[in-house]
C-alpha cells in the first residue's frame, strides 16, 4: 500500500457523508463502521470523523480470546472473523480509541478495516472518497509530509514554536498503513 | 503437573501423548483387546489419530495466548466458586441451547445462512461422532439372533432392537441422514458463495472455499457408497469406498488447521454470560467520564490484565486506563488531546498514545507554558 489516511479533525463539517458511504460498502449490512461525533457539544458544533488507526500492535487483537481479529500482510486490522468471534466485547474495551462496534443481535464485532478491498489496490476508502471538506484524505506519503511541513510552518506563524524534537506534535493526525 | 511437563518437549506434546494413550486404551476396550480391529478401516484410524493430535496441539497453543488464558483463568475460578454455581449452570445451558444447538445468532444474520450453517454443523458433528465411534470400535452392532441386533458400546452390550424398527433404521442410517443434511447445507453455502458478491471482499479460496468443496467430496462419495450398495448391487463399490476413504482422510487431517477449527473453540462463548455480561445488553460498570454504564468490573479488570501482560502501557495522566472510559468518551478524549482542548472528562497522557506503526506520531500543539499566555494577555492590553 503506497498511500495513507490523513485526518484533519477541524475540517469536518458534520455532513456525515463518510458514514453514508461506509454503509454502502459491500458486506457492511448497511451499518456504518466509522464515527462522526461532536468534540464538545456544549462548547460548539464542531464535529470530528473517527476511524480505526490500524495499529501496528493492535490492542483489540491482543485482548481477543478467540483470535478472531486478523491483520493482513500490509498491516490492516480486519473485522472479527465471523466464525471465530465469541461475542465477548473485549476488543471494544481494549482498543484505546473506542473503535470496534458490537452487534448484539448477530453476536459479533465489526470495525473499520480501511476498506481493505479498495485500499489494497491504492483506491481511496469509501469515507475518504466522499468527504467534501478533505477532513479525511487518502494521499501519498510525500503529500502527507508536505502537508505536515506546511502545518508546522503555519503553527510557527501563529507564534507556536515547536522544537526539533516535538514539531511533529504540532500537526494533525495521520495514520494508516504505509510500506514502500 | 509441572514435573510431568518437564519430561516432555512441550505442553502440546504432553497433551498429545495423553490423548493418544486414552484413544489407544479406548480402542483396546472397544475392540475386545484388539480382536475385532477392522483393517479396512486403517486409513480412517490413522487420520483420526492425526485429527485428535492436531486438535490437541492447536487447542494447547490457543489456550496459551495471553487473552485466552486470562478468560479461561477466570472461567475456572468462577466454576470453583460455590456462590456462582447457579449463574454458571445457567450460562452453560443457555450457551449450549442458544448458541450451539439452535445457533440462534446465525439465524439472526439471515434465515438462509442460519439453515445452511445449522445443516452443515450438525451434519458434520453427527457424522464425525459416528465415524469415530465405528473407527475406534467404541460401538458396533452384534447379531443376537435372526431378528435382534444389539448395540455394543465399549464392548458392553446395551439395548437390543429389531432391525426393521424405527430406532434401528435411524441408527443404521445415521451417516446417511447426516450426509443428506450436509449435502443440502453445502449446496446452499456454495450457491451463496457464487451468487453473493459482497462475500468476495473477504473470501479466501484456501480458507473459505476449500473446506466447502472438500466436505462436498466427502458427502457425495459417502452417499454414492449407499447408492451403489442399495440400488446398484454394489457396482463400483470398492472404488467408491477407496475414494471416500481418501476424501475422509484429507478432511480429518485438514480439520484442525483450517476454518473448521472454529468448532472446538466455540464452547468458550459460555464464558461471556458466565464471567462478563450476565444478561445481554445490561451493563453494570459506569464510565468514569460520562457515568453511563458500559461494561462490567470483571471484564475491564481482565482486559487491563491482558494488556498489562502483553506490555501495553496505556495509563493516562490521571492514572486511569482508556478502558475505564466508555468507547464514546475514549474517542472524544483522543480528539480533544489532538486538538489541545482540555477535556471535561479526563486527562490523557502528555503524549498521545503511540500505536507504533512507525509513522504515526499524531497530535496538535500541546498547551504552551503559562508565560506565553501571560504575554498575549499583556499584548492585548
Ligand atoms: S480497533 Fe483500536 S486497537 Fe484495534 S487497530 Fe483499530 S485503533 Fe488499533
Ligand atoms: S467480541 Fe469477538 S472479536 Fe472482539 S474480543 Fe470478543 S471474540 Fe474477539
Amino acid at each position: 500500500m503506497k498511500k495513507i489516511m490523513y485526518l484533519e479533525f477541524e475540517r469536518c463539517i458534520g455532513c456525515r457523508s463518510c458514514q453514508a458511504a461506509c454503509r454502502e460498502c459491500g458486506g457492511h449490512d448497511a451499518k456504518e463502521r466509522n464515527y462522526v461525533e461532536y468534540v464538545d457539544f456544549l462548547e460548539s458544533r464542531q464535529t470530528f470523523p473517527m476511524m480505526c488507526m490500524q495499529c501496528k500492535d493492535p490492542a483489540c487483537a491482543r485482548v481477543c480470546p478467540a483470535n478472531a481479529i486478523q491483520i493482513t500482510d500490509d498491516g490492516v486490522v480486519l473485522s472479527a472473523m465471523e466464525e471465530k468471534c465469541i461475542g465477548c466485547r473485549n476488543c471494544t474495551f481494549g482498543c484505546p480509541f473506542g473503535i470496534p462496534k458490537f452487534d448484539f443481535e448477530e453476536n459479533k464485532m465489526y470495525k473499520c478495516d480501511m476498506c481493505y478491498d479498495r485500499t489494497k489496490h491504492d483506491i481511496a476508502p469509501m469515507c475518504a472518497s466522499v468527504c467534501p471538506s478533505d477532513a479525511i484524505r487518502f494521499i501519498d506519503h510525500d503529500e502527507m509530509m508536505e502537508l505536515r511541513r506546511k502545518r508546522t510552518q503555519l503553527n510557527l506563524i501563529e507564534g507556536k514554536k515547536p522544537s526539533e524534537n516535538n514539531k511533529w506534535q504540532y500537526v494533525p493526525e495521520f495514520f494508516g498503513v504505509y510500506s514502500d | 503437573m509441572k514435573e510431568l511437563e518437564r519430561s516432555f518437549y512441550s505442553k502440546a506434546s504432553m497433551y498429545s501423548f495423553i490423548v493418544v494413550v486414552i484413544l489407544f486404551f479406548s480402542i483396546w476396550v472397544g475392540t475386545g483387546q484388539f480382536t475385532k480391529v477392522g483393517w479396512m478401516k486403517f486409513g480412517y484410524m490413522v487420520s483420526s489419530f492425526i485429527f485428535f493430535i492436531g486438535i490437541t496441539v492447536r487447542l494447547t497453543a490457543w489456550l496459551m495466548r495471553p487473552a485466552t488464558h486470562e478468560v479461561m483463568k477466570r472461567t475456572i475460578q468462577n466454576m470453583k466458586t460455590t456462590k456462582r454455581q447457579k449463574r454458571n449452570v445457567k450460562a452453560i445451558v443457555k450457551t449450549l441451547v442458544d448458541n450451539i444447538i439452535l445457533q440462534k445468532f446465525i439465524f439472526k444474520r439471515g434465515i438462509y445462512r442460519g439453515i445452511q450453517h445449522w445443516l452443515i454443523a450438525w451434519g458434520c458433528i453427527g457424522s464425525l461422532a459416528i465415524t469415530f465411534g465405528l473407527v475406534f470400535g467404541w460401538m458396533h452392532f452384534r447379531l443376537v439372533d435372526a431378528t435382534t441386533y444389539q448395540l455394543v458400546v465399549f464392548n458392553i452390550p446395551t439395548i437390543t432392537m429389531h432391525p426393521d424398527g424405527i430406532f434401528a433404521q435411524l441408527v443404521f442410517n445415521g451417516l446417511n441422514i447426516a450426509a443428506a443434511m450436509l449435502l443440502v447445507g453445502l449446496i446452499m453455502a456454495i450457491a451463496r458463495r457464487i451468487k453473493n458478491h459482497d462475500l468476495k471482499v473477504t473470501e479466501r479460496a484456501e480458507f473459505d472455499l476449500f473446506p466447502l468443496y472438500l466436505l462436498l467430496a466427502v458427502t457425495v462419495s459417502g452417499l454414492l457408497l449407499t447408492v451403489s450398495f442399495k440400488l446398484l448391487d454394489g457396482w463400483m463399490h470398492s472404488t467408491i469406498a477407496l475414494v471416500h476413504q481418501i476424501t475422509v482422510v484429507i478432511f480429518l487431517v485438514y480439520f484442525p488447521f483450517g476454518k473448521l477449527f472454529h468448532l472446538p473453540i466455540r464452547p468458550m462463548a459460555a464464558a461471556v454470560p458466565m464471567n462478563y455480561q450476565e444478561t445481554v445488553q445490561v451493563d453494570t460498570k459506569e464510565c468514569i467520564g460520562c457515568h453511563k454504564p458500559y461494561s462490567n468490573d470483571d471484564q475491564i479488570a481482565d482486559v487491563q490484565q491482558m494488556l498489562g501482560n502483553q506490555a501495553f502501557d496505556l495509563k493516562m495522566k490521571d492514572g486511569n486506563h482508556p478502558s475505564d472510559y466508555c468507547p464514546a468518551c475514549r474517542r472524544m478524549l483522543r480528539v480533544m488531546n489532538h486538538l489541545n482542548i482540555k477535556s471535561p472528562v479526563g486527562e490523557v497522557a502528555e503524549e498521545p498514545v503511540q500505536t507504533n506503526n512507525g509513522i504515526h506520531i499524531p497530535g496538535f500543539g500541546r498547551r504552551r507554558a503559562e508565560s506565553f499566555y501571560a504575554q498575549s494577555v499583556k499584548e492585548e492590553k
